[in-house]
């Protein structure tokens, strides 16, 4: 048997050290300032496909590799042309689209023509290869039809008015438009993830997963010129990784902790974007469970939060509060919502009333830092009106399931937070009856705004369709059942010669309106 | 003959190792509270799309089937499929399992590099200056933990003295570039293994250095570094060796928070995402291999003892 010495024995140890190194794969170089490193808060999960997308990192790569009929502009929820040359509602459920003609999907899979439209509209309400529907159905969940009416024209067909759909799923990621015969040939595919074929603005060129996603500009595209030749999107999960990488300019753009601001800004070549968000913060009190099922009690909870110091403490000031779901900007915002100040007095006369001086409490949110900070001061100013106030602080798993199904009958209050979108329905879509056991947490359950949140998902007129939105918040606000407390606004660190492309809630982005300033 | 005996007795113990830690995990997914399918679906999912979910991910099947079935596809190397993108776990797994390797490599490399000379030292020169000062230093490592230690590293070489790269793994592909940005991680992880190594070479040798062969060296005249590194060294190396075979499994566990803190992917971050979002097949199968990494090395170790120090296996052997 061979034998080994000492000196061999430590050589190989250090050996084993560098040679581990050997597994590193090589990388592309990155070059000047035709190239941009931007931050993801997580890596990014195949399937690559509109219908089937996970969330909003899929979601942003989609937009600049593929192509809907209209796009979002940057910083609004404004739209604009994108594949179709013309767009017209003619009327409640008819839309007409005309397509640019020449658009090439790269890859050698042609031109896009308004069978692609069909095809990639009707996926979202015929159930797949395997019988299920796709993901995001109820994006289209109005859409009857695709007429194609030429190689480049159609008519999208409706079964109601469905006003939503010019900023749910058109100029979403759910409207954007496959090749069908890139789809028949197995893109668009989670066993497949670089093989996304679109017209967009950028190619998928590279997926490592973990490490990095490289996007490299279409040259047949025919649009407008990207802002960089190539785009480097780097998840990195954990923020003060995200700060270092950007002080070492090894990231241009990331999403930092607003209490983190004014720091960076310090840092030379570095610029702060701030940006008020249209996610939506608040405590709900479910009105099934005694106590809470009596208004009173609802109300006195609600007189004895001071949210104005909830919010200071919570996000050290840097975010406005809110008086609704729908925020400042969008249709349906209520503008004349009451502004319910803290009285202590009242809620403790209140609490007399409905038999309950000395309440017991219990509130569930989740593991992060504000929203925990949130429950502290709560709990102190709940407190105050005679109200002791347990904190159950769960981690997201457990958390988002805590108002599900029965679990849901024994919530108490619950500090949570949704995401919002252009539309209002999709913010006030949670609180119909429908949804109790599901996402209405609160389980609130009022036919009359069951009923004025159907009738305005069919009314086209804009000023109708909002004043119909703010009579169901004022219902809303009549149950004393949600205390809002923030919008919440989006942070971002990126170097001063970098101009971003980013829609109002912050999570969507338009990779190719990232431009050098 | 016998080493053979001794290997198989080894990899039988190994095998129930592995079965009774995939049994633990699979245990521990099921009191674990939250519906995995809603938590992977979020906010917009509809009932139906969750009841789907659970279907796709077998957990509307009995829990012994769900065990069984587990089992049965890992004896035959089937992972099964990610619930998320529908892509094969063996796949995802190897794709990233190599940086966690290297990773871990690395710093054991490092940990034995620096570890061993600086206990041969303190034990040959004990009391002394350098011998005081690498006792504080060896337990402040011990004692900090990793990702405070990640951090400063990275403020202090990455951010103020620019020397090495925060992020991941290489971006140009030389070779400089790749050992440049894997230097932080691996020194991270390293350090409190320096200090350990350190301290636990320095107690055996000093043992192995007053036992009588060792006088009787020293009275025929030999030369006292010869003494230390050709007679004493491997001997004492044996519970240095053994405390290495447990710490590959604590750097395996400890590459998580180097993986997340230095945006590497690896095992760590596989594991890490799935978790978050009750992935339960991937969590699964990442604890299968780190256990499986872990048993093996130990069975390695364990084999090694008897080269070591030939009484081991002579003791064996009766």
């Amino acid at each position: 048997m061979a034998t080994l010495n000492r000196r061999q024995l430590l050589a190989a140890g250090a050996a084993l050290g560098v040679a581990g190194t050997s597994f590193s794969l090589p990388v592309l170089a990155q070059s000047g300032r035709k190239s941009v490193t931007l931050a993801l808060p997580r890596d990014v999960q195949p399937p690559f496909d509109p219908l089937n997308r996970l969330s909003f990192p899929e979601g942003n790569l989609l937009r600049v590799v593929l192509q809907g009929l209209i796009a979002f502009k940057p910083g609004s929820f404004e739209w604009e042309l994108s594949a179709a040359k013309r767009i017209e509602q003619v009327s409640d459920t008819v839309i007409e689209f005309e397509l640019k003609p020449g658009l090439r999907f790269h890859g050698g899979f042609g031109e896009l023509t308004a069978d692609d439209v069909k095809f990639s509209f009707e996926r979202a309400i015929k159930p797949g290869a395997d019988g299920k529907p796709v993901l995001y159905s109820t994006d289209f969940a109005a859409l009857e039809e695709v007429e194609v009416t030429g190689t480049h024209s159609g008519r999208i067909r409706l079964k109601t008015p469905a006003p939503a759909l010019w900023q749910v799923a058109l100029p979403d990621i759910s409207g954007l438009i496959i090749s069908r015969k890139a789809y028949e040939a197995g893109a668009y595919r989670a066993d497949q993830p670089t093989k996304v074929i679109g017209t967009g603005p950028y190619l998928l060129k590279e997926w490592r997963p973990n490490e990095r996603v490289v996007l490299q500009a279409n040259p047949e595209f025919q649009g407008p010129k990207p802002g960089f030749e190539e785009i480097i999107l780097r998840p990195v999960r954990d923020s003060k990784t995200a700060e270092l990488a950007f002080r070492a300019d090894e990231l241009q753009f990331t999403a930092i902790e607003p209490a983190n601001a004014a720091d960076i800004a310090k840092i030379p070549g570095a610029k702060i974007l701030k940006q008020d968000s249209i996610n939506f913060v608040w405590i709900g009190v479910n009105v099934e469970k005694p106590p809470f099922n009596d208004p009173r009690v609802r109300r006195a909870i609600r007189l004895a939060i001071d949210v104005d110091q909830v919010i200071e403490g919570a996000y050290n000031g840097a975010v406005g509060r809110a008086y609704g779901p729908v925020a400042p900007g969008l249709l349906g915002n209520w503008k004349d919502a009451p502004r319910h100040a803290r009285d202590v007095a009242a809620a403790k006369k209140l609490l007399a009333e409905a038999g309950v001086p000395a309440l017991r409490a219990k509130l569930t949110l989740l593991n992060k830092p504000a929203y925990q900070n949130a429950g502290i001061i709560v709990q102190a100013q709940l407190a105050e009106a005679g109200i002791t106030l347990d904190l159950d602080v769960q981690e997201g798993g457990s958390f988002w399931s805590a108002g599900n199904g029965e679990a849901g009958k024994n919530l108490e209050l619950s500090l949570q937070r949704f995401g919002g979108k252009a539309d209002p329905s999709f913010q006030l879509q949670w609180f119909t009856a429908s949804q109790i056991g599901s996402w209405n947490w609160q389980r609130w359950n009022s036919p009359e705004y069951d009923a004025l949140f159907a009738k305005a998902g069919g009314v086209t007129d804009p000023a109708e369709r909002a004043r119909l939105y703010i009579e169901a918040q004022k219902l809303i606000d009549e149950s004393a059942a949600f205390i809002w407390l923030t919008h919440e606004v989006n942070v971002y660190a990126l170097k001063d010669w970098l101009t971003p492309g980013i829609l109002p809630n912050g999570d969507d982005q338009l990779y190719n309106r990232f431009s050098p300033a | 003959m016998r080493l053979l005996r001794r290997i198989g007795s080894r990899l039988a113990t190994t095998a129930l190792v592995l079965v009774g830690a995939v049994a633990l995990v699979f245990a521990l997914t099921l009191v674990i509270p939250g519906n995995p399918a809603q938590a992977l679906l979020g906010p917009r999912a509809t009932p139906e799309a969750v009841q789907a979910f659970s279907h796709a991910m077998g957990l509307d099947r009995p829990v012994a089937e769900r065990f069984a079935l587990f089992l049965w596809n890992v004896l035959r190397g089937d992972l099964g499929n990610d619930v998320v993108s529908g892509r094969p776990i063996v796949t995802m797994v190897a794709e990233v399992l190599p940086y966690t390797v290297s990773l871990t490599l690395s710093a054991i490399g490092l940990a034995i590099l620096f570890g061993v000379p600086l206990g041969c030292y303190a034990a040959t020169h004990p009391g002394s200056l350098i011998d005081r000062v690498a006792a504080a230093v060896s337990i402040g490592f011990i004692a900090i933990p990793n990702f405070v230690v990640a951090i400063l590293l990275l403020m202090i070489f990455s951010v103020w003295l620019d020397w090495f790269p925060v992020l991941g793994v290489s971006r140009s592909g030389t070779l400089g570039d790749q050992l440049a940005r894997l230097a932080l991680p691996a020194l991270s992880l390293a350090l409190g293994w320096i200090g350990y190594i350190a301290r636990l070479l320095r107690a055996s040798l000093l043992d192995v250095l007053g036992e009588a062969h060792i006088r009787t060296l020293r009275a025929y005249g030999v030369a006292e570094r010869v003494i230390v590194y050709k007679y004493a060294l491997k001997p004492a190396a044996i519970p240095t060796v053994a405390v290495l075979g447990l710490g590959v499994g604590r750097l395996l566990g400890g590459a998580i928070f180097a993986e997340i803190v230095f945006a590497r992917p690896g095992i760590g971050t596989l594991v890490y995402d799935a978790i978050a979002s009750r992935n339960y097949p991937v969590v699964q199968a990442c604890v299968l291999v780190v256990v499986g990494l872990f048993t093996l090395t130990n069975l390695l170790v364990d084999l090694s003892y008897a080269w070591l120090d030939p009484r081991i296996a002579k003791a064996e052997e009766r």
